[in-house]
């Protein structure tokens, strides 16, 4: 049996010497990942203006729906975050949709999920740090900041920088991690029920025996388990860690350094 | 994909690439606009408006209510405090008749008594002409029978003498 385990697919290289190599490559300008994103935008879009197109005060069912969600949505954001930071709900929001679909994308097996793909992961933990630092400078000045590494004592400057690194790198870990394992692991079960039942049914004659009967419906079920129920958490998971990082860089007003106050 | 695939390799499995990190952000940055614009925004304005209009009618009708109860116990009262006002008007409107009553009757003694009075003086007048009458004919009278008497004519004088001393026993015997 050959079973492989591979990245997303090339489609398109760039034809000049670049940076390639097994971590980092600058060479592969379209795989199978940049399809499957831009399926994704395509779909959220669809989405969005089918349940855009008709928005009234007495709403239809879709709207019902939509409307359930959005405000569960601002619900999480204000529980999470406070009051003062439903402005970031919109991202969130954006964030858990690309993942969950970016995620379930992968079932259609016509497309790779998005976040079976470590650059997608990582680049989306960026912009989470990227918001982290930003709102930390912008609330507390970028001095403030900086001291913030030394404390409690100077002596933990190192591990305090670690750790700001290691956020983003164990939540585009994390995430990448549970879908892509997801996806192998039904590969594997998949080629081991095949396997399986060409043993099993190896007495059939000619091409019947070649029908791998066992892999039909088990793999469905695992399904559910890896891609559905994973892919919601790790969206979920995803979401709710921006919201605890972000959140800490955006106390409410009244906590604020009292030279930011008096700005205002 | 087919044209693409024409290329049989893959990508590491665990691995960055640069370009889709980028093509990852501009999506993302993509379809935060395009979702906040046509998704957030939107639904979240139309929950919002329509629970600002839910709390408001709430609000309305509370107040209302309550100015429903404020107007009922208002009238209770004024109901309540019509019924003493009439017995107090009752009152007032009997205290006025009987003054009135008193009024008129101690007007009407009043004329009785002047009346009266006028009457009376009347009577002393009549009575005062009629017995100075008396007197002037009593006395041409007594001047008649005395000389009818005597005989003879008595001088003016004597009969003024004669004519008094028989007035006033006439007086005196009354």
């Amino acid at each position: 049996m050959d079973l492989q385990v591979n990245g997303p697919k090339v489609f398109f290289e760039l034809p000049f010497d670049l940076p390639d190599s097994a971590i980092f490559t600058m060479k592969n300008l379209i795989t199978q990942t940049t399809v499957s994103i831009a399926a994704v935008t395509v779909i959220l879009i669809a989405l969005a203006l089918i349940v855009s197109r008709k928005i009234t005060k007495r709403p239809g069912k879709l709207q019902v729906v939509a409307e359930k969600l959005v405000s569960m949505l601002y619900g999480l954001v204000e529980d999470t975050m406070g009051k003062h930071n439903l402005k970031f709900a919109p991202y969130i929001g954006t964030i858990f949709l690309s993942s969950i679909i970016g995620t379930l994308i992968g079932t259609t097996q016509l497309f790779r999920s998005t976040t079976a793909d470590l650059s997608v992961t990582a680049a989306w933990a960026i912009v989470t740090t990227g918001m982290v630092w930003y709102n930390n400078i912008k609330n507390f000045g970028f001095g403030t900041w900086l001291k913030g590494f030394t404390e409690p004592i100077v002596v933990m400057t190192p591990m305090n920088i670690v750790s700001e690194i290691a956020n983003p790198v164990s939540m585009a870990f994390r995430h990448f991690g549970n879908v892509a394992g997801g996806s192998v692991l039904t590969a594997l079960i998949y080629g081991a029920l095949s396997a399986a039942s060409s043993l099993l049914f190896s007495w059939l004659p000619g091409a019947l025996s070649q029908i791998p009967f066992l892999a039909a419906g088990i793999p469905a079920f695992l399904s559910i388990y890896f891609d559905l129920f994973s892919g919601f958490v790790q969206a979920l998971v995803f979401s709710l860690l921006t919201m605890i990082y972000v959140g800490g860089a955006c106390p409410p007003p009244e906590e604020l350094p009292v030279k930011k106050n008096e700005k205002q | 994909m087919g044209l693409l695939s024409m290329l049989d390799k893959f990508e590491n499995f665990v691995g960055v690439n640069f370009w889709t990190m980028i093509f990852a952000w501009i999506n993302l940055l993509i379809l935060y606009l395009f979702l906040k614009k046509l998704l957030f925004k939107p639904l979240k304005n139309m929950i919002d408006s329509r629970q600002k209009e839910i709390d408001d009618m709430y609000s309305e009708a509370e107040s209302s209510r309550k100015g429903a109860e404020a107007l009922k116990s208002e009238y209770e009262e004024k109901i309540s405090r019509a019924g003493e006002e009439s017995e107090q008007i009752l009152r007032t409107a009997l205290r006025r008749a009987q003054l009135k009553e008193e009024e008129i009757l101690r007007e009407a003694n009043e004329k009785a008594s002047r009346t009266l009075e006028r009457a009376e003086e009347q009577i002393a007048q009549e009575k005062k002409r009629a017995v100075n009458d008396i007197k002037n004919e009593v006395s041409s009278l007594a001047i008649d029978i005395a000389a009818a008497v005597i005989g003879r004519d008595v001088s003016e004088s004597e009969h003024e003498e004669l004519i008094n001393e028989f007035i006033e026993n006439i007086g005196e015997e009354k």
